[in-house]
């Protein structure tokens, strides 16, 4: 980590004190990232996280990939039912799902890429194509607005100079508005990556953005 | 440190830990009392833990507020077909936060919630549908659910029964119609989150065509304690209708929002002035939407006389749904927000209904021109007659939706709708 101090570590239960670490709020036996090969089959299917950096090309369903596939092949009567895990296992290595990825999917689940596209297209979480290294996803929907969530976008896309759902030029940012992320008691709601950041007002977005600058910088 | 706010006039039945990280370890949760409830379950008959379930009253806590133990008792008795148990995760209505805070600080009571629901429908595998969005929140409960493996309170032969109970995790990837009960299900079988038509009802034809019980988080996260307690003692809480307790999700314009486990039944104008601090910045209150964005906004004197119950919010012309409380001051821009809301309904709709599809993007886009002051009155009767044409005629309720805030805002607001639209009539003149 970085280390800037961030006024908000984006850990909901905070209400302005923002003094909490992630142990401390989590719990140190929740802390890091699920392991590659899914860990138990019950819970395979679950994306441990977003990696910052994205290799569109990388190898899909290898290795570790490979073992975390089988396993949630065992979860469901019907091969089909693995299409949402699989997509977003897709995602996690490469960032978006692209025609290409589609079509495997398609061939592994014996589903017609057709079926696999109508699918992938239904669901907001799947990027359709490629996003910057960090993806800011900021709530406008009713609660937040209510509290100013206009304002947090527009400091997000003028802090980090780019332009609603492209990719600054850095390959930094990409800034998009989410509909409600369920957090509606701590506005403003960001989601970077995998992480919530609540309470965000626009006086806290030079410093967030400074401190995901730093993470690609030093590689978090 | 408290949990963001606490009130002493709580009844904090479920979210009794919330704020206490060590809580989510198996351990400290077994220490306090945890999986003994699955252990009385286990010992009774099913349709006696269906039964104390039906004793209690506990409504069904995702916003249609149907009885759970009845719901229960739809499931075939004697089983020729798996059945299955869902738990919607899927959390994603407007203004509801209660979700993703019971299972990040209380996973194992969801989880035991869902062993003991599947022991009842005699099912023996629950797929908890987790929203995508939610990767913290999957993460504390896939550990949470791999420590109930290896301890035994889930999978093969649970506590040397001879019970199996299967769970698994299964992530959304963002979309609000995979909430609705059959387009969960079509989602699970890796398909468009698209509802269906009932009948046949999920008892009978569910999830992969077999029988099935969906019930939201918060609704079997209640379950432990009304089995180990009893149903009579959860009904010392809240009305003959509606007992127990509920989170209500406070949000807006409030001093102190956050969930609160209040006894159904409890008075809004309470909620927001004394539990809630009242209206931030000394603002008069305006509009409260005490359900969720998919019921009807009341203004401020209803608000009053409203019990936050299922039945006293239907007498002053709305509903509980979720008890997400949205509250406005005087200040709040209603036609702005309504249509920040059918903005979002008009993304969300699955479109396979005309009357959703279709409406959802004619009222965003009429509204829009009102609040760019380029309405006129009339659009106001079209917004109303277009809007009585989208409910009930379709298959499910987000058409529904999308009415009901419309609608009420217009016969309650009418006259934000109406300055706007003079505002625009004068610097047209100008």
């Amino acid at each position: 980590m970085s280390d800037v101090p961030l006024k908000n570590p984006g850990w909901a239960g905070n209400t302005g004190e923002f003094d909490l670490t992630e142990e401390q709020i989590r719990g140190e036996d929740f802390i890091g990232e699920r392991p590659l090969h899914g860990g138990h089959s019950s819970v395979s299917g679950t994306m441990p996280y977003m990696l910052i950096e994205k290799n569109p090309e990388a190898e899909l369903f290898e290795g570790e990939y490979q073992e975390r596939l089988k396993k949630i092949l065992t979860r469901y009567p019907k091969k089909r039912a693995a299409l949402l895990p699989v997509l977003s296992m897709v995602q996690e290595l490469r960032g978006h799902v692209s025609p290409e990825s589609m079509d495997r999917v398609a061939e592994l689940l014996d589903l017609s890429p057709a079926y696999v596209r109508g699918v992938a297209t239904f669901y907001t979480m799947y990027n359709k194509r490629p996003v910057g290294r960090h993806l800011v996803q900021v709530c406008t929907n009713i609660s937040c607005n209510l509290c100013g969530a206009d304002e947090v976008l527009a400091a997000f896309l003028e802090c980090t100079g780019t332009e609603l759902g492209e990719i600054s030029e850095d390959g930094d940012f990409t800034v998009i508005e989410a509909e409600c992320l369920a957090a509606c008691g701590f506005p403003t709601c960001v989601q970077i990556n995998s992480r919530y950041f609540e309470n965000v007002t626009p006086a806290d977005i030079p410093k967030i953005v400074e401190h995901l600058r730093a993470q690609v910088k030093g590689g978090d | 440190m408290a949990y963001p706010y606490v009130s002493d006039v709580e009844v904090r039945v479920i979210s009794k830990y919330f704020g206490d990280p060590a809580h989510r370890r198996i351990d400290t949760y077994v220490e306090r009392g945890g999986y003994k409830a699955l252990e009385k379950a286990l010992s009774l008959e099913p349709d006696a833990v269906t039964d104390e379930i039906k004793a209690s009253g506990l409504r069904g806590r995702g916003g249609a507020g149907f009885p759970t133990g009845i719901k229960w008792s739809f499931m075939p008795k004697e089983p020729t077909r798996p059945h299955y148990l869902l738990c919607n995760a899927d959390e994603s209505e407007p203004g509801t936060f209660k979700d993703r805070e019971l299972i990040r600080w209380d996973p194992h009571q969801l989880i035991e919630g869902c062993l003991i629901g599947a022991y009842a429908i005699r099912a023996q595998h629950v797929y908890i549908y987790c929203r995508g969005e939610f990767f913290e929140v999957n993460q504390i409960l896939a550990k949470a659910v791999e420590d109930a493996y290896m301890k035994g309170y889930a999978g093969e032969d649970i506590l040397g029964t001879g019970t199996t109970i299967d769970i698994t995790v299964h992530q959304g990837a963002g979309a609000y119609i995979c909430g609705e009960e059959t387009g969960l299900m079509s989602s699970l079988e890796g398909d468009r989150g698209e509802p269906r038509i009932k009948p046949p009802f999920p008892a009978a034809v569910g999830v992969f065509g077999m029988p099935s019980t969906i019930n939201n988080v918060e609704t079997l996260a209640t379950v432990p304690h009304i089995v180990l307690n009893g149903g009579e003692w959860y009904r010392q809480w809240g009305t003959e209708k509606s007992p127990g307790t509920k989170l209500f999700c406070v949000s807006g314009h409030v001093r102190k929002p956050g969930n609160y486990e209040l006894p159904l039944g409890f008075p809004l104008i309470d909620l927001i002035e004394n539990v809630c601090g009242g209206i931030r910045d000394g603002n008069r209150l305006k509009a409260v939407i005490p359900g969720g964005s998919s019921v009807p906004l009341i203004n401020a004197e209803d608000a009053r006389n409203c019990e936050l119950d299922y039945e006293g919010c239907v007498e002053v012309g709305t509903m509980l749904g979720c008890a997400s409380v949205i509250v406005m001051d005087h200040k709040a821009d209603i036609v702005k927000q309504i249509r920040r809301m059918v903005d979002f309904y008009a993304h969300e709709s699955c479109g396979q209904c005309t009357p959703c599809r279709e409406g959802s993007a004619w009222t965003a886009r009429i509204l829009r021109r009102i609040e760019k002051g380029q309405g006129t009155e009339e659009d106001l009767d079209t917004l109303m007659e277009m809007t009585e044409q989208m409910v009930g005629t379709t298959i499910c309720v987000l058409s529904d939706s999308i009415a009901a805030p419309v609608q009420s805002s217009i016969n309650k607001f009418r006259d934000d709708y109406l300055e706007l639209i003079r505002r625009g009539d004068q610097a047209g003149a100008v």
